[in-house]
């Protein structure tokens, strides 16, 4: 059974380029670009290259305004501690309700140790609204994080306006965004459209590099303490040995996605074929920001009365690999915060699943999985006690039924 | 970071360390100036001593015709010291005009210098100043009569806080206090620290914190970014928040509103912060790119017009 990966918002697989990039600098070319020889600044000079690579990128116009992280998890908590640390005068911090729980967990502790955090929420298509935001910004705000994309359901916030704004009212609040799963996916400008977005944190691993390696843009001069203190590197904003092997893989990631932007018009057209088989092969389902912009890859749509694990277990029998919810809320019981603050009904709510596409996915593959689903829901709302088979809709006494079926 | 060193700077720390001939390292007996710089706890030292041809009526007059360097440091602190021994001997300079050699020059010479290693260049011209200032005392030449100035102050030994420009601790500090400088916009302007890569306005121990220990901490956090700039958010003394946002209402209700409503547009206030207006476009005009900058425009110039000239319009 071959497999068909459709959880590329979990990760991706890396690019055959990418490993080889990275070879050398797992075997030959051990050394720490910090020493003095030789051999050594030969690493020294593929990791400066690297991250001019990974700069331009980004649009960002100065190389060393990038710094290398872990994991984008690091660069948040970098970006958003760093800012708090730099500006002690100020304590109130603006977020979403939606935020990755890299996010999310830290804005919650922050607010549990003295500071004032607005979550803003969305709408049932996950769009923010840009006048609550407004009316959030206070005289205290110090931070502004919001997310690019979100990555459950792929809904795109409008970071130019916001962050425009930001600085219209006040050019010392400062802006940062989590740009996980954009970057790769969407150009991404500093220098120009994003001009005014201080912190953009990204990873490699959601763009066809390994896992273990993270980014955080700096804009110059924004204030911002080190979170990670102990080492020279990266000018002093980051101590630790400069992962090179990684650092270079993340930088031909940005290479080969560079190149192959143009081809996410592809990705968003079997995505788009995709959501189109589905909802007219599957009665009652409520995809996940239909209206709001989205990114090209993602596809998140809810189920009326059946549960998302069932689903995905029969998927998985298939070979096919997707998600329920974000990846990283499915430990706990609890239904996706995002898809609850979309206020998506609840008896659709448990039943959600997420398909989410790369440049490496076929039209074939996207046909098999949409040939495969109808049966899959099927066979569990047969087991429904909401659903009634002979006529293949809910049953009139089931929960939310009027709404059910008179919106659909 | 490993350093990325010119060839010319290579090739003169090979050509000083295997004592080639032609090359510099030593120090002269009995030297007509001998000058110091750098110590060995910050990682860079320097003694530079030169001898002249003296003028037989006129000391300022001597010209330099032999320089040697003894130099504790990295490759690119000998190929500076190298540089500036050749460049002295070369030019033949009276140590007057000796003392013209800069910095820059040395640079030039080694073909550049990574950023972090400019101060290496830096030390060889501070040695060869204080050469010069040990020859005019012992020849008895007055610098102040030409137009010289000899420092009183001696801050270049220290920790490096901008390594862009190689300024110290107590050189930024005694900076910061002369000049009153509050924030890192003002030292950067002042004194050049902090204008390149940045790095260390925010680093521990860097300009932020000399700012908090010659100010204090808290001495006035919110003056730390932008200065003297008044607070755009604080209200007008003379209108209440909600006597502003009434006399915003009544002007876009009196001019602005009916000269939408010929185009079937409408603008809604979003919020009022202190003197910032929020608006949005609402109706017909809503949906045409070019009105919104038209509208902020011309609802700024009234408000600011009619109500209070601070007035700032944002367009949502």
């Amino acid at each position: 059974m071959t497999l068909i990966y459709l959880d590329n918002n979990a990760t991706t697989p890396i690019a055959p380029e990418v490993v080889r990039a990275m070879e050398p600098y797992l075997t030959a070319h051990y050394f720490n670009p910090s020493s003095m020889y030789e051999p050594a600044q030969q690493v020294a000079t593929a990791l400066k290259e690297a991250r001019a690579t990974v700069a331009t990128f980004v649009g960002a116009s100065h190389p060393d305004e990038l710094l290398f992280t872990s994991c984008a998890t690091e660069a948040n908590s970098t970006a958003i501690l760093g800012a708090i640390k730099a500006n002690p005068n100020r304590r109130h911090i603006i977020t979403t309700e939606v935020e990755h729980p890299a996010v999310l967990e830290l804005c919650r502790d922050l607010a549990r140790n003295g500071y004032d955090v607005t979550f803003l929420p969305v709408d049932r298509n996950g769009r923010l609204d840009v006048r609550d935001f407004v009316r959030a910004l206070q005289p205290t705000t110090l931070l502004v994080t919001i997310m690019h994309a979100n990555n459950e359901t792929g809904v795109l916030f409008p970071i130019e306006e916001l962050a425009r704004l930001t600085k219209e009212t006040d050019p010392r609040i400062l802006f940062h965004t989590d740009a996980t799963q954009s970057v790769g996916k969407l150009p991404i400008d500093l220098g120009g459209a994003h001009k005014d977005i201080d912190f953009l944190s990204f990873s490699g691993h959601k763009m066809h590099a390994p896992k273990g390696i993270g980014a955080l843009y700096m804009r110059r001069g924004a204030p911002c303490r080190p979170f990670l203190l102990g080492g020279h590197q990266e000018n002093g904003r980051r101590g630790g040995t400069e992962n090179v092997p990684y650092i270079i893989g993340l930088a031909e990631a940005c290479r080969l996605a560079s190149a192959h932007m143009a081809d996410e018009g592809e990705v968003a057209r079997l995505r788009d074929r995709l959501e189109q088989r589905l909802k007219a092969e599957i009665p009652h389902i409520v995809v996940s920001g239909e209206e709001a912009p989205r990114l090209p890859n993602t596809l998140n749509f809810s189920v009326h009365f059946i549960e998302g694990e069932g689903m995905l277990y029969q998927l998985s029998e298939h070979g096919v690999c997707a998600s329920s919810g974000s990846a990283c809320t499915s430990g706990s019981l609890e239904p996706s915060h995002v898809l609850r603050a979309m206020k998506i009904p609840f008896t659709a709510v448990h039943g959600s699943i997420r398909f989410s596409l790369s440049r490496y996915n076929t039209e074939e593959e996207v046909d098999q999985v949409a040939a495969i689903m109808p049966e899959v829901v099927a066979n569990l709302r047969h087991l429904s006690p909401y659903w009634d088979n002979a006529r293949n809709c809910p049953r009139p006494d089931a929960p939310g039924y009027a709404e059910i079926v008179g919106t659909n | 970071m490993a350093w990325e060193y010119s060839e010319k700077t290579k090739i003169l720390f090979m050509n000083a360390v295997h004592g080639k001939p032609g090359t510099h390292l030593g120090e002269i007996e009995n030297p007509d100036g001998i000058g110091e710089h750098g110590s060995i706890a910050c990682g860079d030292a320097m003694r530079f001593t030169f001898r002249v041809e003296r003028h037989p009526d006129d000391p300022s007059k001597d010209v330099i015709t032999e320089a040697r360097y003894l130099t504790f440091g990295c490759t690119s602190a000998i190929a500076a010291s190298e540089a500036l021994c050749t460049i002295i001997e070369t030019g033949r300079y009276t140590p007057l005009e000796a003392l013209k050699v800069s910095n820059e020059d040395i640079v030039h010479f080694l073909e550049g210098l990574p950023s972090q290693k400019v101060h290496c260049s830096v030390m060889g011209a501070e040695a060869l100043e204080a050469a010069v200032f040990n020859w005019a005392q012992k020849r008895g030449v007055d610098l102040k009569a030409h137009g010289f100035e000899v420092p009183t102050h001696d801050e270049n030994e220290g920790r490096i806080v901008c390594h862009c420009f190689t300024q110290t601790e107590p050189y930024i500090k005694r900076k910061i206090a002369e000049l009153n400088l509050r924030t890192i916009p003002q030292i950067t302007d002042a004194i050049k620290a902090g204008g390149a890569c940045m790095a260390c306005h925010h680093q521990p121990g860097g300009l932020q914190d000399l700012l908090d220990e010659v100010w204090g901490k808290n001495s006035d956090g919110e003056d730390r970014a932008t200065g003297t700039q008044t607070d755009p958010n604080q209200p007008a003394p003379e209108l209440s928040p909600y006597q502003f946002a009434k006399q915003v209402e009544k002007v876009l209700d009196d001019y602005v509103r009916p000269m939408l409503a010929r185009d079937g547009g409408d603008v809604e206030i979003i919020d009022i912060k202190g003197q910032l207006v929020y608006v949005r476009l609402a109706g017909a005009c809503g949906s045409c790119p070019g009105a919104a900058t038209t509208l902020k425009l011309v609802v700024e110039k009234t408000l600011k017009a009619q109500v209070d000239e601070r007035v700032r319009v944002i367009a949502v």
